[in-house]
């Protein structure tokens, strides 16, 4: 991760994070700001600012509320998940990333009033003290992108290390697990990776890391006891798909207890109508958007429903060959869809959402 | 520079076209002001050893001489009085503030400083971009520099029909003989913006999933087929093509479509009885609609669709929309 500059917020200028940050960057070059609508203005009217904003740390506070329920989508059944963003934007660069043309501040950015965001945390998950929430950092950047310069695991771990009923999930395509590895998580922290083959990942996630890689991180997390999770999301549908995602799985599970795993997506690419032009902008050679995909109920691109189907059966046939018992499902898929991959489906999104419960809770017994 | 002076045309090289950045000019208007005014701006030549080279005025020379004029009002540059991208600055400016520029014109003259005078880009981008009304930025130089290194008969294409940045930029992907096949496409339809847009995507979109050439799509018996019809209109030509291309880009959903309809006229529907599937076959079952004018014609329609009831295709249908 190379930084170019650092922007720092006036308001953010005394915060302990602030300071830990420019200890761990002191070559980059640094500059106080004013008015952080006047910089986003600026540079987003450069050619790519996309790019350039994922090598620019813009530090400030953030007003409003950061925990939110996961967007979902809408006419889908969706699994009731939260949100946390205490990061905006992610240093890694993946073709088919929608927030590209989601967040409407280029800049990679931490907002370091943490002691609001905790407080916002411990409010929600009082409020509904019989659920097990889950919630996770991993919507609008990577859980642990920025884990070398600011450890964000040391105050979220350790956190809900202490809710009863709160479970998060830190959601990467990194290796930066060194900061979580001595931590006391007592069983409520899953660490969880975004999953394709080594072909995918070259190809469409640039500046991410190997799957072996990934693979050992997780390994490592194993090893201190934390739950895993797995992503396969987004599957790309191409020319050889099969073999290279059913070697994927198998390499995943060499390394992997499946019987540590509580949770495993699969989501077909799909993506909102503007990102194309923006991606294909940005990464002229990209494949991702070549297959047959067509809107949706909720407006969004998806892979023809037989395509889908395929895509979800066979991807649940190999992860069940590996072990029967793994929590398979489907990340904003339709009831026809589920009905069609498992042989029945939730009856609506709380349901799936109670399904995760048990499946939780059932981890926290052991 | 030497005052204004009379010099023979002859001496003039006409084939020297290291300044000029003339495509398709329009000389009409040009040629009507020099019968009935003269010229009043004179030409800008450079002295070499054998004459004359020009530096502004390719258009007013060729006017001047098909008049059958034998000399022209130039100033003369000596040889070694100015550097040559001095000289190309002057040309642009003289250019810019009289005539100004088509976008060919545009673009050969940002090929020209890049190619032949060594102009870095940067300052190509700030320098010159906003002299010619350009937005000052990589992207926009890009596109004027592939569309300067294009074809004539595809500039000559661009310039009749307007074709706009995004859609050069898609043209440049294509290799100069794809760009070939693709006007022998294009040319006898009629495209507006949107649907050359369409069929350079489809062109770019198949050629990538299925490692054919551009001109291998064009090429397509189907598509030879429509362009050979000479009763049908462009516009019918253009929906026709582009229904094979988007055929070529979605097999699957063409083969589901094409299962539908063969389905739906094994049922013998009346015509005025109508089924449909969901939107890109996403959700199940059917959707029926008829349309009548008459109680007799309504009893009709629903004998019809009772009698439904018993066909076994009409069952293998709703089962197979299901999925």
């Amino acid at each position: 991760m190379q930084f170019e500059k650092i922007y720092l917020d006036e308001k953010a200028e005394r915060d302990s994070i602030s300071k830990t940050i420019l200890k761990a960057l002191p070559n980059v070059p640094m500059e106080t700001i004013q008015d952080k609508r006047s910089l986003i203005k600026q540079f987003s009217s450069m050619s790519d600012p996309i790019g350039i904003g994922k090598r620019i740390l813009l530090i400030t506070h953030f007003y409003g509320r950061r925990l939110k329920p996961c967007p979902g989508t809408s006419n889908h059944i969706c699994c009731g998940y939260y949100v946390i963003n205490g990061i905006t934007n992610c240093p890694m660069d993946c073709s088919y990333c929608v927030l590209q043309g989601y967040l409407n501040n280029p800049f990679l950015t931490l907002y370091t009033n943490w002691d609001d965001l905790l407080q916002e945390i411990d409010a929600f998950l009082s409020t509904d003290r019989q659920s097990l929430l889950r919630l996770g950092t991993g919507e609008l950047s990577d859980s642990l992108a920025l884990e070398p310069i600011f450890p964000l695991s040391q105050f979220l771990i350790p956190f809900f290390s202490e809710k009863r009923n709160g479970v998060l999930e830190l959601k990467t395509k990194s290796v930066n697990v060194g900061s979580l590895l001595d931590l006391d998580h007592r069983g409520k922290t899953v660490v969880s990776w975004s999953v394709n083959p080594p072909k995918m990942i070259e190809e469409e996630e640039k500046g991410t890391v190997l799957l072996k890689d990934r693979i050992d991180a997780a390994r490592k997390c194993q090893e201190k006891g934390y739950l895993l999770g797995f992503h396969f999301d987004p599957i790309i549908y191409h020319e050889g798909w099969e073999r290279e995602y059913e070697e994927a799985i198998l390499q995943l599970f060499k390394q992997i207890d499946p019987g540590r795993v509580v949770w495993i997506s699969l989501g077909g690419f799909r993506y909102p109508p503007k990102l194309k032009a923006i991606a294909e902008e940005r990464f002229p050679r990209t494949n991702v958007f070549l297959g047959e995909l067509f809107p949706g109920r909720d407006g969004k691109f998806r892979y023809l429903k037989e395509i889908r189907v395929e895509i979800y059966q066979k991807m649940t046939r190999w992860l069940r060959e590996v072990d029967p018992g793994l929590f398979v499902y489907l990340c904003m898929e339709s009831k026809e869809v589920w009905e069609k991959v498992f042989g029945w489906t939730p009856e609506n999104s709380r349901h799936l959402n109670q399904m995760f419960e048990k499946r939780v809770r059932g981890f926290l017994k052991e | 520079m030497e005052a204004i002076q009379s010099i023979p045309l002859e001496q003039i090289d006409l084939l020297d076209e290291t300044f000029s950045v003339n495509f398709m000019p329009d000389l009409q208007r040009l040629r009507s002001s020099i019968e009935e005014i003269g010229l009043i701006q004179p030409v800008l030549l450079k002295r070499k050893s054998n004459g004359y080279q020009i530096i502004s005025g390719f258009r007013r020379i060729s006017v001047v001489r098909e008049l059958g004029k034998l000399e022209i009002e130039s100033r003369v540059f000596e040889e070694k009085e100015t550097d040559e991208f001095r000289l190309f600055s002057l040309c642009l400016h003289e250019n810019l503030t009289t005539r100004g520029f088509n976008a060919v014109e545009k673009a050969i003259a940002l090929d020209k400083l890049i190619d032949r005078f060594q102009i870095d880009p940067p300052v190509v981008i700030k320098n010159f971009l906003p002299s010619l009304a350009l937005e000052p930025n990589e992207k926009i130089l890009n596109t004027y520099l592939s569309l300067a290194r294009m074809e004539d008969d595809m500039k000559q294409y661009v310039l009749r029909e307007g074709v706009s940045r995004s859609n050069i930029r898609r043209l440049s992907v294509l290799t100069s003989d794809d760009r070939r096949a693709f006007l022998s496409l294009a040319s006898p339809l009629k495209l507006g913006e949107n649907r050359l847009r369409e069929i350079l995507t489809f062109l770019e979109e198949i050629s990538r999933r299925n490692r054919w050439r551009a001109r291998d799509i064009v090429g397509q018996p189907e598509i030879q087929v429509i362009l050979s019809q000479e009763e049908l209109t462009p516009s019918q030509k253009t929906d026709r093509i582009k229904r094979v291309l988007m055929n070529l880009r979605y097999p699957k959903i063409h083969r589901l479509e094409e299962e539908f309809e063969r389905k739906k006229k094994d049922l013998n529907l009346p015509s005025k009885v109508l089924l449909h599937h969901h939107p890109f076959f996403e959700g199940k079952g059917l959707r029926v609609e008829f349309q009548f004018e008459t109680m007799e014609e309504y009893r009709g329609i629903l004998s019809t669709l009772s009698r439904l009831v018993d066909k076994e295709e009409f069952e293998e249908f709703i089962q197979s929309v299901s999925y």
